[in-house]
């Protein structure tokens, strides 16, 4: 097994640097000037200049040739992609274009209000989801299990976007229950600590901020959840179907076990290898949602960011956060192989 | 030797049966299926309205306007001062349903065009590598890649010293790599010499006419491509190397990918169409090569190869025939996911230029005067997205049923 988490771990440099040389090759996707782009047309000389200087545009995509000619070996290497990948080793992800700040700060900074709205829809992804699956799996073909079926499908087909729409549309505008967008309403103060906003509330006894978190952040962790609780209902459901037709679950049965035993202690255990998968995958979906949801919900995290930053052609904003997110996303799946090789022996020895 | 009988009695018994296709079989597997019907239903609505609309309603965005008009709520009966309107209009006065009907064309272009690229190179991508990784190349095949392969390696030093007959150097050493293999047996030993050698003084020499420097990097670079092209590049690298590529493109949540994309490009209906189809390769090739990995042990392709039919024979009479059921489920699901896609961009602003009317801009704009609680505004287009895609994703769950009743998720 070690050898199988060695090589797993190794296999992960290769697509980590093409990771990077995606993300790079993305400001060569941009028409006309790069810089001139960025800045818009009545931008000064001198923050041209910047902006060249910043992303070493006068410099070669990949390596100079003429400088090689010259005798430079230093200077071949010296390009774009080079410098770019420097500076991402020291954690470097340039900066604003506007604000002139370091995307790696900002980064930091609104993190926190996205994976806590990612952490909090996959809680109700999978409270939805596996019940819900194996309700539907212990019940099949039953009335019960079309609705989930049917259910599971719409949840699916379902324009997060649009739900998260009506949702504000529904419970602030008519209703008026929840706000429409936002954190915290204003003079609420939570002393941060994990900067998880319902966490910290909950560590320092404050209530009364607990509940404007919540009332603040559930329809857009509603809205979230919905894709990886339709996928996850699926997925389990599926999976329990696989495993109840294996022959140790009619051993249990024709031994007498009742269903709830037979279903919990010997399905459940093995249905969930498949499910870890989806969930690890999912957690991708809910990172990438993240830019809908948290730009209708106007949730101050890195997906709102994101938006903002492409219609004012931040364009290294949207580089750094393609990059984390693809880096997160990596590394959960990394992390989902690994654990399946540990619950599941037959795997490392293939 | 003694001679087989082969006893045919009894056997007609069982081929009373009238002859019936396997894609006639999944047809009546697939309208006994209720809930595919009604996916079915939807997606042939959902088709005929966006072509009719396209083709014979008029309808011009740029000049629909009617200030009076503005934010009706639905209106089914005329009246003296207002038409009808079934959903109502938006901020500008234009008729919501009239939008509705014609934003599906949009859709569907964009479902089409994207799905097209993906299924096409990730499809051919995954035929390849799937059934080379199987069944061995033989000599005109691996001579070929060998050939191709060299000429893109040695695309470096040739750019390096922008001598462009260095790639076709390459290129030939790919290719002797091939024939060395094939024809002078007994030597193997020695190819681990020759080739590097061959690269790294050849190249290093017409480096040598731009400088010593140049020649250096070029004999290093020709030492590195001539050890990579000794040995004919089985199917097994061949598809390692294509999918650790598709490993890359997956490692970015897949719309999040064509939003970074888009957001480069600049917005528009069209790239949006690319964006999509390219991040939805990988999809379609991991599939195709696992589906043909696997028709490829089954014992009617076996005995083709033992037979001798040439590969291409193989490849289109024995292994596409057999891999389509699952391509087609995801193609039509892929439909559904292209068409959910592109309205994201367009609520992003990121699809579709303004006016035309396109679902996901439709309900980006409408969300700008959401608190006037104009609920038609956002209802009417997002249940089209809403109705489409689970139209296309119900087809798809029943065709994956009919088509394969083995296998269900």
């Amino acid at each position: 097994m070690g050898r199988y988490i060695l090589r797993r771990l190794l296999s992960v440099v290769p697509t980590l640097i093409g990771v990077t040389l995606v993300i790079f090759l993305f400001q060569r996707l941009i028409p006309g000037d790069p810089a001139v782009a960025m800045l818009g047309e009545h931008a000064t000389e001198e923050n041209i200049a910047r902006i060249r200087e910043q992303f070493g545009l006068d410099r070669p995509a990949f390596l100079d040739r003429d400088a090689l000619a010259e005798g430079d070996l230093a200077g071949f290497f010296d390009s774009q992609y080079s410098r770019y990948f420097g500076r991402l080793i020291r954690f470097d992800l340039g900066e604003s274009i506007h604000r002139r700040i370091p995307v790696a700060d900002t980064l930091r900074e609104r993190f926190p209000a996205t994976l806590e709205l990612s952490l909090l829809s996959m809680f109700i992804a999978l409270l939805i989801g596996i019940p819900a699956g194996i309700a539907s799996a212990s019940r099949r073909n039953t009335a019960l299990d079309g609705v989930t079926m049917v259910g599971s499908l719409i949840g699916v087909s379902m324009p997060i976007f649009w739900l998260g729409i009506m949702e504000i549309m529904l419970f602030s505008v008519f209703l008026k229950w929840l706000p429409t967008g936002g954190r915290l309403p204003t003079g609420v103060e939570i002393q941060s600590i994990t900067n998880l906003l319902l966490l910290d509330s909950l560590l320092t006894g404050n209530f009364t901020g607990f509940v404007a978190a919540l009332k603040h952040i559930i329809l857009p962790a509603v809205a979230l959840a919905t894709i990886p609780a339709a996928i996850i209902t699926r997925m389990t459901r599926s999976s329990m179907l696989d495993v109840l037709q294996e022959d140790y679950i009619r051993t249990a049965t024709a031994k007498g076990l009742s269903l709830k035993i037979v279903l919990f202690r010997h399905a459940l255990k093995n249905a969930f290898l498949p499910v870890i998968t989806i969930i690890g995958l999912q957690a991708g979906t809910l990172l990438a949602g993240a830019v809908l949801t948290e730009t209708i919900f106007s949730w101050p995290g890195i997906g709102k960011w994101v938006y903002d930053s492409i219609l004012g052609r931040d364009y290294p904003i949207v580089q750094g956060v393609t990059l984390l997110i693809a880096i997160i996303f990596l590394f959960i799946n990394l992390v989902v192989d690994l654990s399946y090789a540990i619950l599941d022996p037959r795997i490392s020895l293939e | 030797m003694e001679e087989t009988k082969f006893e045919t009695n009894g056997v007609e018994d069982f081929a009373v049966r009238e002859h019936r296709s396997l894609w006639i079989d999944a047809w009546r597997r697939l309208i006994a299926n209720r809930t595919a019907m009604v996916g079915l239903i939807v997606v042939v609505l959902f088709l005929l309205s966006a072509t009719f609309a396209h083709f014979f309603w008029d309808y011009e965005p740029k000049s629909d306007l009617d200030y009076g008009a503005k934010l009706l709520p639905p209106q089914l009966i005329a009246t003296e001062e207002v038409d009808v309107h079934l959903f109502g209009t938006d901020k500008l006065g234009r008729d919501i349903f009239r939008r509705t009907i014609h934003g599906g064309w949009n859709s569907l272009r964009v479902g089409l065009v994207a799905v097209s690229i993906s299924l096409l190179i990730g499809g051919i991508l995954g035929l390849l590598t799937g059934f080379f990784e199987s069944i061995h190349m033989n000599f005109w095949e691996s001579f070929i890649l060998m050939t191709l392969l060299g000429f893109a390696l040695g695309m470096l030093p040739a750019w390096i010293t922008r001598q462009f007959f260095q790639a076709i150097l390459f290129a030939l050493i790919g290719a002797g790599s091939v024939v060395f293999d094939r024809y002078l047996n007994g030597k193997k030993k020695h190819r681990l010499y020759i080739f590097p050698a061959v690269g790294a003084i050849l190249s290093a020499l017409s480096g040598l006419m731009i400088g010593p420097l140049v020649a250096l990097v070029c004999g290093i670079v020709g030492l590195l491509i001539g050890f990579f092209l000794s040995k004919p590049v089985g199917g097994e690298l061949f598809s390692n190397i294509v999918m650790r590529i598709m490993d890359i493109i997956l490692s970015f949540p897949s719309y999040l990918l064509a939003i970074a994309i888009v957001a480069f490009l600049g917005p528009g209906l069209e790239k949006g169409m690319i964006a999509i189809g390219v991040v939805g390769i990988p999809v379609y090739a991991r599939l195709a090569r696992s589906a043909v990995m696997s028709v490829t042990q089954k014992e009617y392709v076996l005995a083709s190869h033992a037979v001798g039919e040439s590969h291409s024979r193989m490849l289109f009479r024995h292994v596409l025939p057999n891999i389509l059921s699952p391509i087609i489920v995801q193609a039509t699901m892929g439909l559904a996911n292209a068409i959910l896609s592109a309205a994201a961009l367009g609520f992003l602003g990121l699809g579709a230029i303004p006016p035309e009317p396109e679902w996901g801009a439709m309900l980006g704009d409408s969300y700008k005067y959401l608190s006037s609680g104009a609920w038609w505004a956002v209802l009417f287009p997002g249940l089209a997205i809403m109705l489409s895609v689970l139209g296309f994703n119900l087809l798809g769950d029943g065709l994956r049923d009919a088509l394969d009743p083995k296998i269900r998720l």
